[in-house]
């Protein structure tokens, strides 16, 4: 029993403005990630003994680690690994997550409902621990998949009740009863659903796959040296100042933090503020 | 003339970014007891006024002039005199209440909130002031999700509870809603029966010319924010009145009007033999029996819970019977797969007076398409042609192709629905209220369009109604629905002039109501 | 309501059943004692079924003690985040969702939501260092310290609670968010003012019952969001609780461990999401007078 609201068709204009405000963002940090190489003043994982620790400053804008390496170009570099697999994590939650759904609920014979069990059952597990589960049995190299697949119950279920729901309503029955058949039906899901909410699902996508596979590098399953994403960026950070018991090296956590915050703020920006669930 | 109990002075009422005024320089007086209807179509301002009288305008409306009740006066929409006089607001069903919460405990909290009252005490007035509308409602029907309650019986709630406070000054606000004739006729009848126990003022607005009529009192006719005309509905409803008027009266269709014989020739295109629909005792005495030719046009007639929509649901295919067959082209449906059943239906259409018969995410031109697309192999420029053909035929043309069904009001919904149909060149097609929340002019723009239609492509019409008026615009023969039987049937124009069961007789003289 | 419950009982019991597939199949990855892994999967499920959930390959102690001896560490940490949640969620929430400061509070929520909880945990625990907090974790391995009581647990408590409470409030004002921009266009929110009701009781009979009811049917997705907050928690500040044991089990292969606490926070998870559906739907039904 759903109450029966009027909706506007129309988001206020402010919505529209946190919206285009994300993806302009996001467009920002695409084209810095596409010339990371060019901007970075070092390659990745170049330690150097001799700038070893060094504070923020003019020669450093973001400083040097314990290993002497720029924690701008590791941040840069940083950035581009983690947006790289965040692209990808949302891509396959997008694929496995949100279009299963759809195509789930018009599975005949309910069998439909059957895979929705089975999403629920995963969905009921936090998606950072079946992305740890996912990693620990493949391998590290498939993180970007594990986060993906991980977050993809959640957006399996919910697409998969919009899906069923669409399925019931009015509209699909007459369109039913006039001979249009469950292909046309599902593209009309497709097409609109898609079209209306794409957005949101790929920036939901993108904010829940930065974090997942940022808090999994975190704790030790995600991106290895060279090619060391912002989490395993701040990991270090962390596991230097716990071991030294000194925080004072701030600034190997925060930029590469900020970086990270960016991303995830950008995406949930773009993805915009309502649910997604007017016209 | 006894000291009057309302008085606007150029009332005028903007919203922020139009230019025009929804009301422009409006004024009325009203004393205890006296009655007003303010007849006006959308964009009137009928509406924005019964808002601005309840003394809760829409946030976007700004209200300018002086409103004075009682001894009160207000400027510039101050709430206060609102607070100082009885007043009573008898909205449409629609909306009006939450829809997951009690219809009953909602009802009674306002009782209980405008007469200072604790809820014990105004859930036995309201039980009280319901029973005395002597309507078939009892408090159970009500005590459940609004969401739940059928309009029918939340307009008699409704109504209860605007009574049940003793106003002073009642405002009808399009209170019969989009209910059948018969059930407005009662609401309208319980209303001045309550009006002259109790001798409160009334001020109605509606659209619904049959509602106008039997209150038949001072009327006045609104059109984009203005007064047109002012008079009694003998005066309105003559000769002499205002061109807009007279096409308004004219609206109210009148179930004499149904053209004598039956055009429908050759063979049967739908056949329903010994049909018992789902959830019926299975009496097989009740069971359903009838033929439609091609070109036909019948009426299945009836009050809520008569079962003419529970035989549509099962034509539709929503609902199996229980029992019965039923031949569509020449074709027993029951033995045929899905996937041939779902070919078959290509040749039915359906026009429905719901707001989500239309998906609301499909764009204009992809509602006219859809069945072109979905059924045959046409380049873009043959589908592009029967799209905009099919959309010049209902007077969509001009629309922009890219906006979505959301985005329509419910005439232009009505109309793409048309448009749909046309494209499918459909051997029956399956009408379901389909002027229900349309404006009078509105109504007759499509009767128009239907007939139109029929005439033109040659379709069946199936016609499932409850208003005799509209089974007569659209329908040669009919079926009179009672308790999940038909009660009688023939010529629909010898069904209005000897009724001859109860339900048929209600129904008539429901739909003549206050046609002389 | 009644079919209602055991509707959604049913589904509860159905997922718990997966559940218990889904941490078998776990306790069945390799290695192998023998034959495959359908074997192997055949051989856990007959176990289970005698209450036997395996032995940890590191300590040699049946899974289930291994379980007893973390799970009240995360149940405490998990019940005090929760209480933090509902107190700095609700009333963010409802800011950022239904007062006028909303196109305001909206983005600024965004932009605090925007820091994933590992780093707000580094932070709180660089500020603890700099403002001389005492950050008094147990030593891993050992039972909580103190008296629930005392000032030494408060004191150890404070900081991963409070960081698990942040995780659940953030998905707590999400679906205010959710429910606002649906009760915000609600019609009969000036139906029932026009009917003579005022907003304060429009509000608290019909609104917040709705807004209440949306909250709590999703009470399985705050209780995710509070799992995955307690996990970073207990890594971050060396909580002695189930939820960094298991992260440690997963990485040492020790499948049967793994698998009876994922078994144990999923059927937490279901079990919220059914008393959320049950008292979300007892609230939208009650009928009052």
């Amino acid at each position: 029993m759903t109450a029966t609201v009027a909706l506007t068709t129309t988001r206020p204009r402010w919505q529209t403005g946190v919206r285009v405000a994300g993806l302009a963002g996001l467009g920002v940090i695409a084209l810095t990630v596409a010339l990371s190489d060019m901007i970075a003043r070092a390659p990745a994982d170049r330690v150097n003994v001799r700038q070893v620790s060094l504070p923020p400053s003019a020669a450093f804008p973001f400083g040097t680690d314990i290993a002497g390496r720029d924690v701008l170009s590791e941040t840069l570099h940083g950035l581009a690994v983690t947006s790289e697999q965040a692209v990808i994590a949302a891509l396959t939650t997008l694929i496995v997550g949100a279009l299963g759904g759809f195509l789930a609920a018009r599975l005949r014979f309910r069998l439909g409902y059957g895979v929705r069990w089975t999403a629920g059952i995963f969905g009921a597990v936090t998606p950072l621990f079946l992305a740890i589960l996912f990693i620990a049995v493949t391998n590290r190299g498939l993180a970007p998949l594990a986060a993906g697949v991980a977050a993809a119950p959640l957006a399996f279920a919910r697409t998969f009740d919009r899906a069923s729901g669409l399925a019931s309503s009015r509209h699909a029955e007459f369109a039913r009863a006039t001979g249009i058949g469950a292909l046309t039906l599902l593209r009309r899901d497709l097409v609109y659903e898609m079209r209306r909410s794409l957005l949101a699902i790929v920036g939901r996508g993108l904010a829940s796959g930065t974090i997942i596979l940022s808090t999994v590098s975190f704790f030790g399953f995600g991106a290895l040296p060279p090619h060391r994403d912002l989490g395993l960026m701040i990991a270090g950070a962390f596991t230097t100042a716990r071991a030294s018991g000194n925080f004072s090296m701030w600034w190997t956590a925060l930029f590469p933090a900020l970086a990270l915050a960016l991303v995830i703020l950008m995406a949930r920006l773009a993805a915009g503020l309502e649910d997604g669930t007017r016209p | 003339m006894s000291e009057p109990l309302v008085t606007l002075s150029d009332v005028s009422i903007r919203r922020a970014g139009r230019n025009s005024p929804i009301l422009d320089n409006f004024s009325l007086t009203l004393a205890a007891g006296e009655t007003v209807v303010l007849l006006g179509e959308t964009r009137s301002g009928a509406d924005a006024l019964a808002r601005a009288l309840s003394g809760v305008p829409s946030a976007s409306e700004a209200i300018a002039g002086s409103i004075r009740i009682g001894n009160r006066s207000s400027l510039a929409g101050d709430i206060a005199p609102y607070k100082a006089a009885r007043i009573a607001y008898w909205p449409a069903p629609e909306h009006a209440l939450a829809p997951n919460a009690s219809a009953l405990a909602q009802l009674v909290r306002v009782v209980a909130r405008k007469l200072s009252f604790s809820q014990a005490e105004a859930r036995a007035e309201f039980a009280a002031s319901l029973e005395r509308l002597r309507s078939r409602v009892t408090i159970q029907d009500l005590a459940r999700p609004a969401a739940l309650v059928s309009p029918d019986v939340l307009s008699w709630g409704l109504l209860a509870c605007a009574v049940a406070q003793s106003p002073e000054l009642l405002i009808a606000d399009h209170p019969a809603g989009n209910v059948a004739p018969s059930v407005a006729g009662a609401l309208v009848a319980a209303c001045l029966e309550a009006q002259k126990r109790q001798h409160f003022a009334l001020v109605c607005v509606t659209p619904r010319v049959d509602v106008t009529r039997r209150i038949d009192a001072r009327t006045i006719i609104l059109r984009s924010g203005r007064m047109i005309e002012e008079g009694s509905i003998a005066q309105l409803a003559g000769e002499h009145a205002h061109t807009y008027t007279r096409a308004l009266f004219h609206t109210q269709l009148s179930p004499d009007a149904a053209p004598g014989r039956p055009v429908g020739r050759g063979e049967p295109v739908l056949q329903v033999f010994n049909l018992l629909t789902k959830g019926k005792k299975a009496d097989r005495r009740d069971a359903l029996t009838f033929a439609l030719r091609r070109g036909a046009s019948l009426a299945l007639v009836g009050d809520e819970g008569s079962g003419r929509r529970a035989l549509m649901r099962v034509l539709l295919g929503f609902e199996r019977p229980a029992e019965g067959r039923i031949v569509f082209d020449s074709v027993d449906v029951g033995i045929l797969s899905s996937t041939m059943l779902s070919r078959l239906r290509r040749r039915m259409a359906v026009i429905a007076g719901e707001d989500g018969a239309l998906d609301p995410r499909l764009t204009v031109h992809d509602t006219v398409e859809e069945p072109l697309r979905a059924r045959l192999h046409l380049t873009r420029e043959l589908l592009n042609n029967y799209r905009d053909a099919a959309l010049k035929r209902v007077g969509l043309a001009e629309l922009d192709g890219s906006r979505l069904v959301a985005q329509l009001g419910p005439f232009d919904k009505r109309r793409l629905q048309v448009a749909r149909a046309i494209v499918g060149a459909p051997l029956l097609v399956i009408l379901d209220e389909p002027w229900r929340g349309l404006d009078a002019l509105a109504r007759n723009a499509m009767r128009q369009l239907l007939v139109d239609f029929r005439k033109a492509e040659g379709p069946a019409f199936l016609v499932v109604t409850n208003d005799f008026a509209v089974a007569s615009a659209l329908a040669e023969e009919a079926l009179m629905f009672d308790d999940g039987k038909i009660v009688e049937r023939g010529l629909l124009a010898d069904l209005v002039k000897n009724p001859k069961e109860a339900a048929t007789q209600r129904l008539v003289t429901a739909a003549k109501g206050g046609l002389s | 309501m009644a079919r209602f419950g055991l509707e959604a009982a049913l589904r509860l019991i159905l997922g718990l059943i997966g559940a218990v597939f889904l941490a078998t199949a776990i306790a069945s990855l390799p290695p192998y004692s023998a034959g495959g892994f359908w074997q192997s999967f055949g051989s856990h499920l007959v176990s289970v079924a005698h209450l036997d959930f395996g032995t940890s390959r590191v300590s040699g102690s049946p899974a289930a003690a291994e379980l007893l001896a973390h799970l009240p560490a995360t149940l405490l940490l998990l019940g005090f985040g929760a209480v933090i949640a509902l107190v700095i969620g609700i009333p963010a929430g409802l800011l950022a969702g239904f007062s006028r400061a909303a196109p305001v509070a909206g983005p600024l929520l965004l932009v605090l939501e925007a820091f994933p909880l590992f780093v707000i945990g580094i932070a709180m625990i660089w500020a603890a260092t700099v403002l001389y907090w005492p950050l008094d974790t147990a030593p891993a391995g050992t039972a909580i310290p103190g008296d629930v009581l005392s000032l030494p647990f408060a004191r150890a408590i404070a900081l991963p609670a409070i960081l698990v409470g942040l995780g659940g409030a953030g998905a707590i004002v999400t679906r205010l968010r959710q429910i606002a921009d649906t009760l915000a266009y609600a019609p009969y929110r000036e139906g029932l003012r026009r009917l003579g009701l005022p907003n304060w009781e429009i509000g608290l009979h019909y609104l917040l019952p709705e807004i209440a009811a949306g909250v709590l049917a999703n009470l399985g997705e705050v209780m995710l969001a509070l799992m995955g907050a307690v996990i970073v928690a207990e890594w971050i500040f060396q909580w002695p609780g189930a939820a960094a044991f298991v992260i440690k089990s997963v990485a040492l292969s020790d499948w049967s461990v793994a698998a009876i606490i994922l078994a144990v926070f999923a059927g937490l998870t279901l079990v919220a999401d059914f008393i959320g559906a049950l008292v979300s739907r007892a609230l939208v039904m009650a009928d009052h007078p």
